[in-house]
This record gives C-alpha cells, structure tokens and sequence, in this order.
C-alpha cells in the first residue's frame, strides 16, 4: 500500500551552535530523508541485491530438495512399503536398532540441550495425568533409550487415587542397575499426577517448566536429533505436530477427517510427513491417529504409512497402552 | 489407766502446736457450717419466694456418681445427632461449652470431643424460669446429663459441628461441676495465629497451654491431632504386621550408651549407674541376628539433648525397623518407605476430618508424597543445591537450612514432601555404617524427609565383626565400651538395615505444623518435666 509523502517537518540543514561537552549524534532527521529514498528506489522496480541474494538461496534449496526426493524416492519404495517377509514380532528389536540409527542423522550432545554436567543424574520430571497418556512421549522415551542410558521410573502423585497396571509399567521393566542412579546419563522421570496440562520439569533454577504434550514432545526430539537446519522444514515439522494435537486429539470430527485428508494427500508426495526423512511429525501424528480412533477409517496413503511406521518397531510402547 | 492417761498426756505435749491446729480447723469447719447455713437459708427463702417451681425435678445437681445404681439408660453419641433422629426423646452426656441466656430462653453448645450441637432450654410446659436460670449458670466445661428431643432446624446452624438438629432440653443434671475460673478458654486456644488480633482477642501462647494441657486438650484442634497420631500408630503396626515383621519390646533401662554418644540420660541403678535408651538399635540388631527376620517396635527414646529447638525432645515415641535383607540394602529402604506411603495413604482417605480440624486453627498445604517413594542419591542433591547458588563440598553434610532448600528444590521439581536422600558421604555417619562397595568416600545410608525436615536416618550395618572393629578405630571409639555390640555379630549375622522415625515429628510434618510439642501429648523438653 503506498503511503502519503509528507514533508520533512524540519530541513536538514539547520545549523546550530552546539556546546562542546556534549556526545555528538548525526542528524536523524537527515537520515530520515536517505532511507525515504532508497524505499522509493525499491518501489520504481529497481530490486535490492539483499532480496536477490535470498531468492537465489531458495532457489539453491528447492533444487537440493529436489534432489533429495528424487534420491530418496527409490530407497523409500524398498524401505517404507510394508514388507511382507518381515515378521514384525521377531524384527521390531533388530529393525528398531538399525533404524534409529539409520533415522536419526546428526550427533546431539545431551550437554547442548540440558546444560553443562554437573556431576549428577540429569532427570527428566514429566507430569502426566492419567486420563491422556502420552503416548508420544512414551515413543520418544524408548528412543531414547536406545540412545542413551536412561533410567526410567513411574510414580503415582498423591492427588490421584489408582492408576490402572499398565500405565506402571508403561516404560517398561526396571532397569537392573536402577539402584544406581549415577550409572545413567539421563533421567526419565514420568509422574501419573491430577493436571489439567502436561507439564515438564528440568532445571528448576534455569528453565521454566514446559507445558503440553507437544512442546514437551519437541524438547525431548532435541535429544535425539537436531531439528531440521532448514527454517522452512523445521516449520513444516512444527505444524505438523501442532496439527496433530490440537486437531487430531482434540479436534471435532469435522476437523479430524479434514486432518485425514491432508496427511493423505502429503503422504501422497512424500514417504513421510515432513519429507524424505522419519521426523517428530509422523511420532506425533501416528500417536494422535490412534489415540482418536482413526486408524481404521484413514484413507490410502495413511493406511500405508500407519504400517510403515508400525515397521519401525518404535511404536509398540504406545501400542500396548492402546490395547 | 492411768498409764494411758500418761501416754495421752505425753501424746498431747508432742502435739503441742498441732493443738493449735486443731483450734483452727474447727473454727474453721464452724465457720464453713455457718456459711452453709446461711446458704441453705437463702436457697430456702429463695425457693419459698418462688414457690411454685413446677418444673422443679427436671434440673439440679444430683448426688456424686458413686456408682449407686446402675442405670439402663442408653447415652447417645453427639456425632450421632443427625436428622434422621429427629423428634425422638434421647438421654446425652456432655460438656457445656457455651451457655447464652437470652431472656426466656438459654442456649447450650453441648460438646463431645470434636463434635458440638446446639441445645435450648425455653421457659414453657417442660421447663420453668428457674430451670433456664439454672442451666444459664451452669459453669462452661461443665459434666451435663441431658434429656431432650432432637428438632430439625431450617436454617444451618454454621457454629456447631452437628448443623441440621438442635436440641429441646427437657431435663439437665450436672454431673460434675468445673470450676467458674478456667485457666485457658477453649476458644481462645484454637484460634488462628494472628486472627483476632484487631478485636484485642486473647491468644493462649504454648507455655500455658502445655502447663493446662488437660484443658488444652479438650481442644478440636488437640482431639483431631491426637486422633491422628493414634492413626499413624495404628497404620505403623497394620503395615509391617501384613509385611510378616514382628514387633517386639526393647529394655529402656541399659549398662551401656548404644552409640557410643555422650547424650544419653544417666540414671542411679542400685549400686551403679545405667542409661536411658537413646535408641533400640542395638537391641533390633540382636533380634535380628536372632534370626527373627523383620522387626519393629514403638516405644520411648530418650535424647539428653539441651536443645531448645521447635523439633526436639528429650522423651518422643520411636518407631523403629530393622530387617534382614537379601542382597541389596534397597529392599530395606523399600519397605520402609512403602510403610510410610501406606500410612499417608491411610490418613489421606480415612482422617479428613481430622486434617480439616487442624487446618482450621494451623492451615497448611496438603501433604503430598510419590508411590514409589522418590529416591534420590545425595550427589544429585548436592548437585541441585549448587545449582542453587550453595557452596559446599562433595563430603560435606547438609546443614538444616540446606536441608530444608534442598526440601523445597525438590518440592519444586517433583512436587513431593517426602523422598529419600541416598549414598551420605561415610565421614559424616555413625561407625556402624556400611561403606559404598565401588566408592569409598560414600555409604550404604540414607535419611527420610518430610517437609524438607529430617524424619529418619538410617543405614546398612556392618554385620561382620572385624569389618565393624576396623570402622570402630577408625573412628576412634573405645573398643572395650562396645565390645557386646561387636561380639553379637561373631556367631553368624544376616546382612541387614532399618531406621528409626519419630512418632511427633512425623505427625507434625505431616499436618505442616511448626513445633513438635503440639503433636507430643505430654511433651518433654530441657525445660519441661510437668505436667
């Protein structure tokens, strides 16, 4: 939108006596005046260099990108449709191994995430109620301990009475070196409590709890694997996730088929929701999908997904709660 | 005769000044007579002038109860006084806590332990003028038997405990008389710290409440305390009993300071001195090397600590466990904090009430706790105090202001008033203790804490005698002075651990109190022997 040219409400050129003792600053009103006419340069069709440097960069991206996919398509067909000869029971350890390793490029230091080492057990708090577990969080959690050596305890908080058998041993059988908390890089550390809202505790003294499953779901991703350096992926990986819980697991039916659809169609173009490559999208949507019931009524492509992503092995946490 | 007239006559010299005596008290006894003269004398006119008291069996003070008959008269309970009662005629004994007469009529607040109801005595059919003046009189703490029948009321009566009924008094005896002058009034103990203030309302402080404690006692707030307290206990022995423990009695009276320490009471013994228990452990060691597996008992300790401090006594109620274990001291601290989540549990579902009632006069966040209990290695705790700005050392033991930071830290984090801290620095623990196998500057020990307080220290023990010997001199501690407590581990000892909690402190961290002489009935201090 244009806007109207006013006249500069002072000249730039007044001279004035100024006393020696003080700073001396230009003259911003003089300044004013050059940035007007560097816009009015943009608007007469003449392109900023810095505009054309960006444009050129996408350029450069969307190209890689699509090399990637072209790249990445062939090994998709092998690797992500559901193969019959594998027998999922038997597999789910061994691929789950080759996996994670082959899903989760890039090193990440707990140190870059959770702050310098100070000589004791890094725990995790996580409150959860038990009305919604999260069954994300548990997928992430048997990532990461197989990434890590994790110690993982269940607690029941005091403001809630029982909790059904399975959510006690939602994160598996005890560890058996438990005993000795200093024997473990990470803490996980999920209390069945009365919450409205998720909630994740680290540092009391330097961070603030975290809120909801699916920022707790981001910062615990961290752990496994950088996000993706590339904005545009990252944000694309973010909404997903967002879509998922606020769309999928709370969403009406209306919002949930029109969910369906969408991730049918993205999956349509690509192995997995956010690109060639397994992310925190497809965790969170393939939770979301079975928590709200909707894996039996998805269409095509998320049909094909969901076994993809059943094949991968890191599921079955969340599964046994489903059951 | 004669002889006895001069045994007399000597008796009689002997007791010279006891003559005088005599003289007084039966100057004395002549003057009581008179005043009762007088007095029936103006009970009579009085009567005489009101004659025709029609209502006049329906009140007064009857003889002592000396158990002369025995009445079938079934009492009811006040907590029983519900709605479903209503218009019946029922027999009740209680104390008088507020009298209000009001022309024609006088309102009672008759309380049993916590629970109080409104009573009404009306000039009409059943009662007359003078009755309601009499019960007007009656002292407050006052005995009364009281036959009424029980009304719904329409509006809720907001003051008692007992809301929907009243009762219409028909007949009232004093049953036994208080005093007019009490030391402490009841309302003014259970009042809120700091509520009242404005209106100049009195506030009892600690000291005479504990000098009156028979009154102080009488208290909602005391009765609730007190209920829980026996509920911990109850919960205590339930627990363990079901876990396969024994209880067992321990002697308090011993020849030897347990713990080698220098606090312990000294008390004459015949000939020679003995001690004051300062803790059973010896004695739960013994049992256990007795093969009696899992033990406990409740009983006194004794602290001869000069300590004037809102958390210590010289006399508290101990609850200890000891028990054998398997291959790992865990299974000790495991029972041990099941045990108490089992007694939170308890009080949680079966003494609201009673938690209500103190929270009234004492308010205070719910005790919250984790099942399993939270345990956590004294490095981390070190760690998170840091964290925190503390400076202190990696064997340094934690300092009470520390210990309640780190109490609150942990609150924060997990949001649990009771978790365990684990593996303490061997320097800072008793000689006893099992070493850390893999880390010398660390131990098999661990303490409880409520509230960020300290409720229970306890450990792995040394079960081999040269083992504890070496521990022993290490620590520089006279060999010969605990020679029977090294020699009960030579024929053969289970590995084993426990600890020992404080009954009043324990009950005082959990309703978030502040001076364990509240949740002590009779507490014992440096300062106080009495009542």
């Amino acid at each position: 939108v244009p806007m109207y040219k006013v006249k500069p409400i002072s000249g730039g050129h007044i001279e004035t006596d100024l006393p020696t003792c003080m700073y001396k600053l230009p003259n911003i009103h003089a300044q004013q005046g050059n940035s007007c006419t560097s816009e009015h340069a943009l608007q007469n069709g003449e392109v900023d260099p810095a505009v054309r440097a960006l444009e050129a960069r996408q350029d450069e991206i969307m190209r890689k990108l699509h090399e990637l996919k072209a790249a990445v398509e062939g090994l998709a067909k092998t690797v992500t449709t559901p193969d019959a000869d594998l027998d999922l029971t038997v597999s789910s350890s061994l691929s789950s191994h080759s996996c994670s390793s082959a899903t989760f490029k890039g090193v990440t230091d707990l140190d870059t995430v959770l702050g310098k080492d100070l000589g004791a057990l890094r725990d995790i708090v996580i409150n959860a109620n038990p009305a919604q577990p999260p069954l994300s969080l548990l997928v992430l959690h048997s990532l990461l301990s197989q990434r890590y050596r994790v110690l993982s305890t269940v607690h029941v908080h005091s403001s809630v009475t029982s909790v059904p058998p399975q959510l006690l041993s939602c994160l598996g059988p005890r560890h058996a070196d438990s005993y000795a908390r200093q024997m473990f890089q990470l803490g996980f550390t999920l209390i069945w409590k009365d919450v409205p809202k998720l909630q994740m505790k680290f540092s009391v003294q330097n961070m603030c709890p975290i809120e909801g499953e699916a920022n707790v779901a981001r910062f615990l991703f961290k752990l496994l694997a950088p996000y993706p350096s590339d904005p545009a992926l990252a944000t694309l990986v973010d909404s997903w996730v967002d879509t998922a819980f606020f769309q999928l697991a709370e969403g009406s039916a209306k919002e949930r088929s029109a969910v369906l659809r969408a991730l049918n169609s993205a999956l349509g173009r690509n192995p997995w929701l956010a690109g060639p490559e397994f992310s925190l999208a497809d965790i969170a949507c393939y939770c979301c999908v079975q928590q709200s019931g909707s894996a039996s009524a998805a269409p095509a492509n998320v049909q094909r997904w969901i076994k993809s992503c059943e094949n991968l092995g890191h599921f079955s946490p969340a599964k046994l709660l489903l059951q | 005769m004669t002889k006895e007239e001069v045994q007399g006559a000597t008796e009689e010299g002997q007791q010279g000044p006891s003559k005088k005596g005599l003289k007084k008290q039966q100057k004395e006894a002549e003057k009581a007579a008179k005043k009762a003269e007088k007095q029936a004398k103006l009970a009579a006119e009085h009567q005489s002038t009101e004659e025709d008291d029609f209502a006049k069996d329906r009140y007064g003070v009857p003889a002592m109860v000396q158990s002369q008959q025995k009445l079938d008269r079934a009492l009811v309970r006040v907590q029983d006084l519900t709605p479903d009662k209503a218009d019946q005629l029922i027999w009740l004994r209680a104390r008088v806590h507020t009298s209000r007469a009001k022309g024609k009529q006088c309102f009672l607040v008759l309380r049993q332990q916590q629970f109080n109801v409104q009573a009404l005595v009306a000039v009409g059919d059943r009662a007359s003028k003078q009755m309601v003046k009499f019960a007007a009189n009656i002292t407050k703490e006052s005995i009364v038997d009281v036959e009424a029948s029980v009304r719904k009321v329409e509006q809720k009566i907001e003051s008692c405990s007992q809301q929907d009924v009243e009762l219409h008094i028909e007949r009232i005896f004093v049953v036994s008389q208080a005093e007019p002058r009490l030391p402490l009034q009841l309302e003014d103990a259970v009042r809120p710290d700091g509520e009242g203030e404005e209106e100049g309302r009195a506030t009892v402080n600690q000291d005479t409440k504990l000098d009156n404690r028979v009154i102080d006692l009488r208290t909602t707030t005391s009765q609730a305390i007190f209920r829980l307290q026996s509920g911990v206990c109850q919960l205590f022995r339930d627990t363990l009993t079901k876990k396969g423990f024994v209880e067992i009695q321990t002697p308090k009276i011993i020849s030897a300071a347990s713990e080698g320490g220098a606090n312990v009471f000294t008390v004459s013994y015949f000939k020679t001195s003995a001690y004051l228990a300062q803790s059973p452990q010896l004695y739960k060691q013994m049992c256990i090397c007795a093969d009696f597996d899992k033990v406990f008992c409740v009983g006194p300790v004794f602290r001869a600590e000069d300590s004037n401090t809102h958390r210590h006594l010289t006399e508290f109620v101990g609850l200890d466990i000891e028990m054998a274990f398997s291959y790992h001291y865990h299974e000790v601290i495991e029972s041990i904090t099941d045990t108490m989540v089992q007694i939170f549990k308890g009080l949680r579902d079966n003494f609201q009430t009673e938690i209500q009632t103190v929270n009234k006069q004492f308010p205070s966040e719910p005790f919250k706790f984790l099942e399993p209990t939270l345990r956590l290695e004294y490095t981390e705790g070190v760690a998170m105090l840091r964290e925190a700005g503390v400076e202190m050392g990696d064997e340094d033991d934690l300092s009470t202001p520390n210990e309640k930071l780190l109490g609150r830290l942990v609150k924060e984090k997990y949001d649990t008033d009771f978790y365990v801290l684990d593996k303490y620095p061997l320097a800072v623990r008793p000689f006893y203790t099992m070493p850390d196998p893999n880390d010398l500057k660390y131990s098999n020990s661990y303490d409880m804490f409520m509230r960020g307080e300290e409720i229970l220290s306890g450990a792995q023990r040394i079960h081999d005698a040269q083992l504890l010997t070496e521990r022993a001199t290490h620590h520089q501690i006279d060999l010969e002075k605990i020679k029977s407590y090294i020699d009960s581990f030579r024929y053969g000892a289970p590995p084993h651990g426990g600890g020992g909690i404080g009954l009043e402190r324990v009950c005082m961290l959990y309703l978030g109190l502040h001076n364990v002489r509240q949740t002590s009935m009779f507490p014992r201090d440096p300062k106080r022997l009495t009542p």
